[in-house]
């Protein structure tokens, strides 16, 4: 036991020791898991949930209705998907053993060669500046050359008339955007799973494709929040002085103001769009961050090694980010996560009041808004379906925070 | 506090006036007046009378005066004063929220109190799960849920799904309409609470757990007084200190839950008021509601200074 | 020496902590007794057991994470280990009395100094508040204080360190206890300051007529103020001894290797001396006797890397733990050998 024991402190990174104390509760497993599969359910919605088949034959030929369709916005998602899960699967060290010899070694070839920290640090901006240009360049790419196309081709219709033979659909053969009057406000039935909604549509597959708005608002509005957040908290926590002291008169009036108000009002104003939704939270969320991130720096820039990195010539923005900031981070990230279930949450909110997302774009807060229809009859589907996913995405997030915040805890590394 | 209040009726203004009646694109600067702002709005000669056609700090110099006179302007929508609109229907929001507010701290003290003390053992871990499960729980859900099962035809209606009194409340006597009022108030004051209980009752219990394994803890133990004299004499007065910013972080949540619940549930107060000024773009109860709630924002925030000041002997009134 | 009654005796004590899966013994085995009006040193590094174990005669351990596993604390002719908690509520305070460390954080700072004695007086000796305050008012005169009025109605936060210690000391000896645990109680104090609190406590014992269990690192408060010494090195009591003949002559190793690295006032030497090694993490003690790695004896001894010494009492009113002290071996050749 006494090895273990030493092998499991000493030998661990302090990301790693986090990730073990996270993973020792079961309970922020499954919520992890299943943020995992609502990513799954996101990034591959329409191949889960399209009213197009995957493959169908027409007078013996087969054609791909299902992959000739797909929009610029799911080849984006595809990409991004991709890129983080090569970001994650990189960052991931080998055996999970912090192998100090090797770092060692690795620093004395780079001061043998003559390579200077300010120097080595230029280029890693440059490089880092490059690559999200690129990364840039790509998405607009995609938009410009992917045709938007609009297939109203009624596939179910020609399987029924038989003029199409052998067709494979979808889990979900609904599409989204298709209203059927006929079948609208039907109670969950063989057919329609979960029913459907006023103008007819699935219910379930607005749910899937909903899932893609929840989670992006989640992560672009907490991104923003946290870059703002960091770039301010870290200034104003840094110098000090009568640039904290403006800012922060400047923090306390974005603070006053009555957030889920204002939200309200810009995007009442604002043409109602998807990124302007995003944004909105982002900019409107950015305070909290802030104020974690400047105590954390008025803490941390009286310490020793500051005053090394200081001494040494480093730039500033070397100073800020390389080194006081990933001591900093642990709380903006706890916040971070409360974060995407608070945007997730603010999202729905503005869609059930009518100022989200427009329709036909599936939301789950406008579904839950015509829980109760203008005659006053209560849909219980309309209602229930949505708020379960809302719930669950929600409290997931929220045991995950608080499982951070628990594993990041310092006063449990002083056990023993 | 000035500046703070100044920059609230800033950005309040700037909001308003950013947006025409029709999309805007690009951006504008708030303060400095650029062509796309007025007038465009297609409202004839009543744009002269509102001002809409002077330079844009005039019209915020304008507003600021007036409002410092408490005089909002008039609704374009129910063509009534705003200020008299506000006194209708501030009193309801914050009797809604007052009331919601001893219900959460009734709750969360003793539940936040009791699971610090168990802590690790059952009733701190399945309360801990309870109310994370409550925080989850999306707002207009809860509502719609609870009128529709609770409120409405379909299942029981034991409730009464909108409004504040019923129909017939005015020819009531005191009590009997009392009565009437709260079993109104039920639903939405369960909507309100029960996100505050999860937020208030984890903040107590933390600070709670902070406090019991203080050095004076183990003192007045020593001393040999008895357990709860210790947790209530000692530990809790330490305790609420932390809990006084968060009871003022927690006015302007409040705030803006109100305007769902009074969506939902129909009420006349401040939410619904600016709701559906929002929607029927009327800027003057726009400004006014949102600069109110700006200002009770500050109050609160002033407020829990003062009553830190109060009770931290360490902490002195450098007002 | 005249023989005092024994008013504590603790047998055979033994204390365990819970880490997150590993089981800490924090004390093991810990036996002494202290007389009426005697004070006891419990001397040791950081980490030994020695506020554990003062702290685990008035049961103020952490409940959920400490267990007291074995041994007897006979006060006053009862087995505290067996008494109930509302029992050992009337004796904390009473009659067994405790001063901390710190003196900033030992106070309540909301709460006026002056009402956080007299909570206590009010406590035990049924008094209504007007009596206990004037009682206290008293004490506070008694341990020192020029203006006992104004700090009775000052915060902790303003008063000196000085002042605040005096303060704990009024409120430990306000009920006149006939056991006063002292857990370093001058570290965290000026070095003017610890002098005049020393002296307050030889007063207030000679006043009062109580015992002192001090607990300490400071060799140096040991020698001027303790009748007894005992010496405890993880979680061990090794060296057990009246204070006059440890100091003149220690027999345990360890204790050895303390008095010579202790800095004398007119030696010069170019480097202090040292005890090699380190104090053993508790989750991993030695086989053995807990000291032998460090030991220039037990190094080489299998008998010392393999079997664990017991408390012996060699001389009458001596126990060593040890297999080389005095008395306990016949190795002639190895008993004077001094250290380094």
């Amino acid at each position: 036991m006494n090895k273990k024991t030493e092998e499991k402190n000493w030998k661990l990174s302090y990301s790693q020791m986090i990730w073990r104390r996270f993973t020792k509760s079961r309970l922020n497993l499954a919520c992890l898991i299943f943020v995992l599969f609502l990513f799954l359910l996101a990034v591959f919605a329409p191949f889960i949930a399209n009213d197009k088949p995957f493959v169908i034959r027409i007078d013996g030929k087969f054609y791909f209705p299902l992959l000739r369709n797909l929009q610029p916005s799911d080849y984006c998602i595809f990409l991004a998907a991709a890129l983080t899960v090569w970001y994650l699967l990189r960052r991931t060290p080998n055996g999970g053993k912090l192998n100090i010899k090797n770092q060692i070694s690795k620093l004395q070839c780079k001061i043998q060669k003559g390579m200077p920290d300010s120097r080595y640090s230029n280029f890693a901006f440059l490089y880092v500046i490059l690559l999200f240009a690129f990364l840039f360049l790509i998405f607009v790419l995609i938009f410009v050359f992917v045709p938007r196309r609009l297939d109203a081709v009624d596939y179910k219709e020609m399987v029924a008339s038989g003029k199409a033979t052998d067709a494979i659909f979808a889990p979900v053969p609904y599409g989204y955007a298709r209203t059927e009057l006929a079948s609208c406000r039907q109670p969950p039935s063989r057919r329609h799973w979960l029913g459907t909604d006023d103008v007819g549509a699935d219910v379930l597959c607005r749910l899937i494709h909903g899932s893609r708005i929840s989670l992006s608002v989640g992560f672009v509005a907490v991104g923003i929040s946290v870059c703002l957040g960091v770039l301010v908290g870290a200034i104003l926590g840094y110098f000090g002085g009568w640039i904290d002291f403006v800012g922060m008169r400047f923090v306390e009036i974005m603070m006053a103001v009555p957030v889920f108000f204002l939200i309200i009002t810009i995007t009442a104003f604002f043409p109602r769009s998807f990124l302007n939704i995003m944004i909105i939270i982002g900019v409107t969320g950015w305070t909290s961050n802030a104020r974690f991130i400047r105590a954390e720096f008025f803490k941390l820039r009286r310490q020793d090694f500051v005053q090394a990195a200081v001494s040494l010539g480093l730039p500033l923005r070397s100073i800020l980010f390389r080194h006081i900031l990933p001591n900093a981070v642990t709380p903006v990230l706890v916040n971070a996560t409360f974060g995407i279930s608070s945007a997730i949450f603010i999202e729905a909110a503005l869609s059930f009041l009518g100022f989200g997302v427009a329709p036909p774009t599936p939301s789950w807060g406008q579904i839950l808004s015509l829980g109760v229809s203008t005659s006053g009859r209560f849909l219980w589907w309309l209602t229930l379906f949505p708020g379960l996913a809302i719930f669950f995405t929600v409290m997931a997030y929220n045991v995950i925070g608080e499982g951070l915040r628990d594993a990041t805890d310092p006063r449990l590394s002083k056990a023993v | 506090m000035i500046p703070t209040l100044l920059g609230i009726t800033i950005v309040v203004f700037a909001i308003s006036r950013l947006a025409p009646g029709e999309p805007l694109r690009g951006t504008s600067d708030e303060g400095r007046g650029t062509s796309i702002v007025y007038p465009r709005l297609d409202r004839g000669p009543s744009s002269i009378v509102w001002g809409l056609d002077k330079p844009i700090h005039i019209q915020y110099a304008q507003w600021l005066w007036r409002v410092v006179r408490l005089d909002f302007g008039d609704s374009i929508r129910h063509h009534r004063k705003v200020s008299e609109l506000i006194k209708e229907r501030l009193p309801i929001t914050l009797m809604l929220n007052a009331i919601a507010f001893l219900i959460i701290y009734a709750v969360s003290l003793p539940v936040g109190i009791l699971a610090a003390v168990k802590h690790g053992r059952f009733f701190d871990r399945a309360s801990s799960a309870v109310f994370l499960m409550l925080w989850s729980l999306p707002i207009m859900w809860v509502g719609q849920m609870l009128i529709g099962y609770f409120a409405g035809p379909t299942f029981k209606n034991w409730f009464p799904p909108a409004g504040l009194s019923s129909n017939y409340a005015e020819q009531l006597s005191f009590l009997p309409w009392l009565a009437d009022r709260l079993w109104h108030l039920v639903l939405p004051v369960l909507c309100l609470t029960y996100t505050g209980f999860a937020y208030l009752t984890k903040q107590v219990r933390a600070s709670v757990l902070n406090n019991l394994h203080s050095c004076y803890v183990r003192t007045a133990r020593a001393k040999g007084l008895s357990e709860p004299v210790v947790i209530f004499k000692h530990v809790f007065r330490n305790s609420i200190i932390p809990l006084i910013t968060i009871t003022a972080t927690l006015l302007p949540a409040m705030l803006g839950g109100s305007v769902i619940i009074e969506r939902i549930f129909s009420i006349p107060g401040m939410g619904l008021l600016a709701f559906e000024a929002i929607t029927s773009r009327d800027y003057n109860v726009i400004m006014a509601v949102a600069t109110i709630a700006g200002v009770l924002n500050l109050a609160g925030l002033l407020l829990a200074d003062i009553a830190y000041a109060i009770v931290d002997p360490r902490i002195t009134m450098d007002d | 020496m005249k023989q005092d009654k024994v008013l504590l005796s603790v047998k055979r004590l033994s204390v365990n902590f819970f880490a997150e899966d590993a089981v800490l013994e924090a004390v093991q085995d810990v036996s002494f007794s202290i007389r009426k009006g005697q004070t006891f040193a419990l001397v040791g590094e950081s980490g030994c057991g020695k506020t554990t174990t003062a702290l685990s005669i008035m049961q103020l351990l952490p409940a959920g994470q400490s267990k007291i596993v074995s041994g007897e604390i006979i006060f006053e002719n009862q087995d505290l280990l067996k008494l109930s908690e509302k029992q050992m509520r009337r004796i904390r305070g009473n009659r067994i009395t405790l001063i901390s460390q710190e003196p900033m954080t030992s106070l309540n700072p909301v709460h006026k100094a002056g009402s956080q004695i007299a909570e206590a007086i009010r406590l035990h000796q049924n008094k209504n508040a007007k009596q206990a305050w004037a009682d206290m008012v008293e004490m506070l005169r008694r341990v020192g204080i020029a203006e006992p009025e104004q700090t009775a109605c000052a915060y902790p936060h303003q008063l000196s360190g000085g002042m605040q210690q005096r303060v704990m000391i009024a409120m430990a000896a306000s009920c006149k206890p006939a056991l006063l645990i002292a857990d370093e109680p001058t570290t965290a104090l000026d070095a003017t300051i610890q002098v005049q609190i020393l002296s307050l406590l030889d007063r207030l014992q000679k006043e009062i007529g109580m015992s002192i269990l001090l607990v300490t690192h400071d060799l140096g408060v040991v020698y001027k103020r303790a009748d007894v010494v005992a010496v405890m090195y993880a979680s061990r009591i090794v060296e057990k001894a009246p204070k006059g003949q440890l100091f003149a002559e220690p027999f345990h190793p360890y204790t050895q290797g303390l008095m010579q690295s202790l800095p004398r006032l007119g030696v010069s030497v170019k480097r202090l001396q040292t005890i090699l090694g380190a104090v053993p993490d508790p989750l991993h003690f030695p086989a053995g006797c807990k000291f032998h790695p460090r030991c220039p004896i037990g190094r080489k001894d299998r008998r010392c890397q393999t079997v664990e010494p017991e408390l012996k009492e060699v001389q009458p009113g001596r126990s060593v733990a040890c297999w080389y002290a005095p008395g306990c071996v016949t190795n002639n050749q190895i008993r004077n050998t001094k250290i380094n």
